[in-house]
This record gives C-alpha cells, sequence and structure tokens, in this order.
C-alpha cells in the first residue's frame, strides 16, 4: 500500500535528520530511534499492535486512538510555545525599554560632559 | 465607603507648570506634528519626554527640535510599553507626578495644570472628553466613544464617563501598581483594571480633545477595538 510506504519514508527521514545532527547523547538517540521503530511496526502491522493497545483503552480502532493522542499532545504543545512566546516577548520589552533609557542617560551625561568641557580646559 | 471617582474640574485652581512633573509622550510614527505637540507642552514649562516607539522616520529628531527628552525604543512595541518606559525614565529621573499625553496633538497643554492640581487630594487624575469638550468628532466616532465606555465601565467595574483618554496624570507612589504589561493598545483597559483593584483614589479632570484630520486617520477604528478585545482578554498577565 502506497500509504505504508509514504509513512514509512517520513519516519525513515526523521531518522535521517535525527542521526545527522547527532549532537546529543547517545542515550537520546537510542529512544528517539525506539520510537521510531515503534511507529514503523505500528505502521507495517496496525492491527496487531495498534488496536490491541486501542482497545484496552476503550477505542475502537488504533487509528482512532493515535487521532484523539495526537489532537491532546498538538494543544499542549501550542500552549507551551504561547506561553513561551508571551514569556519571550515580555522579556523582548524589558530589554528594549532597558536599552532606550540607558541610551537616553548616556546621551544626557555625554551632552552635560560636553556643555562643561570649555570651561575645564 | 467612598465613590470609586468623582468629578472635578472649576474647583482646582489651575496649579502652574513644575519641573517635578514629567510630560510622557509615546509616539510611533508622528514626525508631522510631534515637534508642534512638544512644544506646546515645553512652552507651558514641563519636561517632556517622548519615547519613539521604533518609527524610522524623523520622529526622533522633530521630538528634540520641540525640546523633548527623546527615548528610542530599538523595534516598535507598542504604544503601552513606549508609554512604560517613559515613565520609567521619569521615575528615575526623580519625576513626583507623571502626565500621559498623546502624540497626534489631540490633547490641549492647557489642561494639565487642572490634572496635576487634582492630585492634591487623589492619586490619579483622569482626563474626561465627556465632562468636557470633543472639538472635530464625527458622530459615528462619538457613538463608538460611548460604545467604548459602555463596555469599559463593564469589563472595568468601574464608573467613569470617559474610557481610553490618554491624558492623565498620576502621583509617582502609584506608578508601581499602575505598572503597564500591555504593549499594545489594551493597556488603557488594563490600567482601569488596576487602578480598581489598587484602591487608589481617582478623580476625572474635564479636558478638550480636538480631532483633527491627522488624529482622526491614525485613531483607533472599529477594528482596532476588536483586537484590543482580544488583547485584554487573552494577553493579560
Amino acid at each position: 500500500m502506497i500509504i505504508r510506504i509514504l509513512l514509512l519514508g517520513g519516519l525513515a527521514a526523521i531518522g535521517w535528520l535525527v542521526f545527522l545532527r547527532r549532537n546529543k547523547l547517545p542515550f537520546h538517540i537510542v529512544i528517539v530511534f525506539l520510537l521510531l521503530a515503534v511507529g514503523g511496526a505500528a505502521v507495517l502491522a496496525p492491527e496487531a499492535t495498534l488496536d490491541d493497545i486501542a482497545h484496552a483503552f476503550g477505542v475502537g480502532r488504533g487509528v482512532d486512538l493515535i487521532t484523539y493522542v495526537f489532537e491532546v499532545a498538538t494543544l499542549f504543545v501550542l500552549l507551551h510555545y504561547y506561553t513561551k512566546f508571551v514569556e519571550l516577548q515580555r522579556q523582548l520589552t524589558d530589554v528594549v525599554r532597558e536599552l532606550a533609557i540607558l541610551r537616553a542617560e548616556l546621551e544626557r551625561t555625554t551632552a552635560g560632559n560636553r556643555d562643561r568641557s570649555p570651561a575645564d580646559s | 465607603m467612598p465613590p470609586a471617582s468623582r468629578s472635578v474640574g472649576a474647583v482646582y485652581n489651575r496649579g502652574v507648570a513644575s519641573t517635578d512633573t514629567y510630560v510622557v509622550i509615546a509616539a510611533f510614527r508622528e514626525a508631522a506634528v510631534i515637534e508642534g505637540v512638544v512644544r506646546e507642552v515645553v512652552d507651558a514649562g514641563w519636561p517632556v519626554v517622548v519615547v519613539d516607539d521604533g518609527s524610522g522616520d524623523a520622529t526622533a529628531a522633530r521630538a528634540r527640535a520641540g525640546g523633548a527628552t527623546v527615548l528610542r525604543h530599538a523595534i516598535n512595541l507598542g504604544q503601552g510599553a513606549a508609554l512604560q518606559t517613559g515613565i520609567d525614565y521619569a521615575l528615575r529621573r526623580g519625576a513626583r507626578h507623571i502626565v500621559t499625553f498623546d502624540a497626534d496633538g489631540q490633547h490641549a497643554a492647557a489642561d494639565i495644570p487642572a490634572l496635576v492640581a487634582a492630585l492634591a487630594d487623589a492619586d490619579i487624575a483622569l482626563g474626561s472628553r465627556f465632562l468636557g469638550a470633543v472639538d472635530g468628532a464625527s458622530r459615528g466616532r462619538m457613538a463608538l466613544l460611548r460604545a467604548a465606555v459602555w463596555t469599559s465601565n463593564r469589563l472595568s467595574g468601574m464608573r467613569l464617563t470617559d474610557a481610553h483618554c490618554g491624558l492623565r496624570a498620576f502621583r509617582a507612589s502609584a506608578a508601581p501598581a499602575l505598572r503597564i504589561t500591555q504593549d499594545r493598545m489594551a493597556h488603557a483597559s488594563e490600567l482601569l483594571r488596576k487602578i480598581k483593584a489598587s484602591n487608589l483614589r481617582v478623580v476625572e479632570v474635564p479636558v478638550t480633545i480636538r480631532y483633527t484630520e491627522h488624529s482622526r486617520a491614525k485613531g483607533q477604528g472599529g477594528f482596532q477595538a476588536i483586537r484590543i478585545l482580544f488583547d485584554y482578554f487573552f494577553r493579560t498577565s
């Protein structure tokens, strides 16, 4: 089936990218490859793997279980990044504000020095 | 319990300009008018701090030419953020009172003394165009403003005659309680919420708003109102 080839191709691409960017601990890479292997097994034999798990959770099909988990996970990730975004915006505001005030203070000080210097010399 | 707000006007003697009162103006792309606006306030004797909110035009230079101390945001953050930057600067310079003033020329420097005088027995004085006067506003704009007042009073639980008038004055001691975290336009609603939560003493002072071709073009339309409501509800912190 074409869909299986596409899904396996996608998993293989993820595996290749992880392999290329292997700057993390070997432990992390092993975990990722294990997850990819589980994904591969689910693609090749969904009846034997996913459906049993789905039934255990009271869901009819493995595919449905995946959809539900994916939806909740997506919302969680969105919320996480939104919170991060708001926090980053706040930090950015603080930095830009501090920069503006410091620059004004600096201009004031240098202008003051310039005004004084003829009398000093 | 005392009423949340009351109106004052002519009962206050008009105070004179003082150097421990800073007038803070947030400006974004106001090169066309900012010099005149600043000059009017400076000529009345008030120190002016203009925060150029990443304009990219000659706003900063024009404001400086008008006699203001100019602070520049490296990037555009929004009116709320720019006001807070100016307020922070004024506080560091030892301000006792802070006045916020719009950059587009809709406010009159002649209204500042009454606002500052009202701080004699209040922590914050809010300008009210509905107690004062509005020049040059269309019927549609007045209807939108009244709707804004109604909505704002429902949101804040306060009973004010005006909402979101940018001309206001407050004591330095009230500044921490009024700190603006809404970078964009929802800061005005945020301010009312914070006033309500803080039990600060509030008065409304009549002011005159002058709508010009320029301020109308820059002003908040109906679509922005929706965006402000979104910010208010979803970006509160």
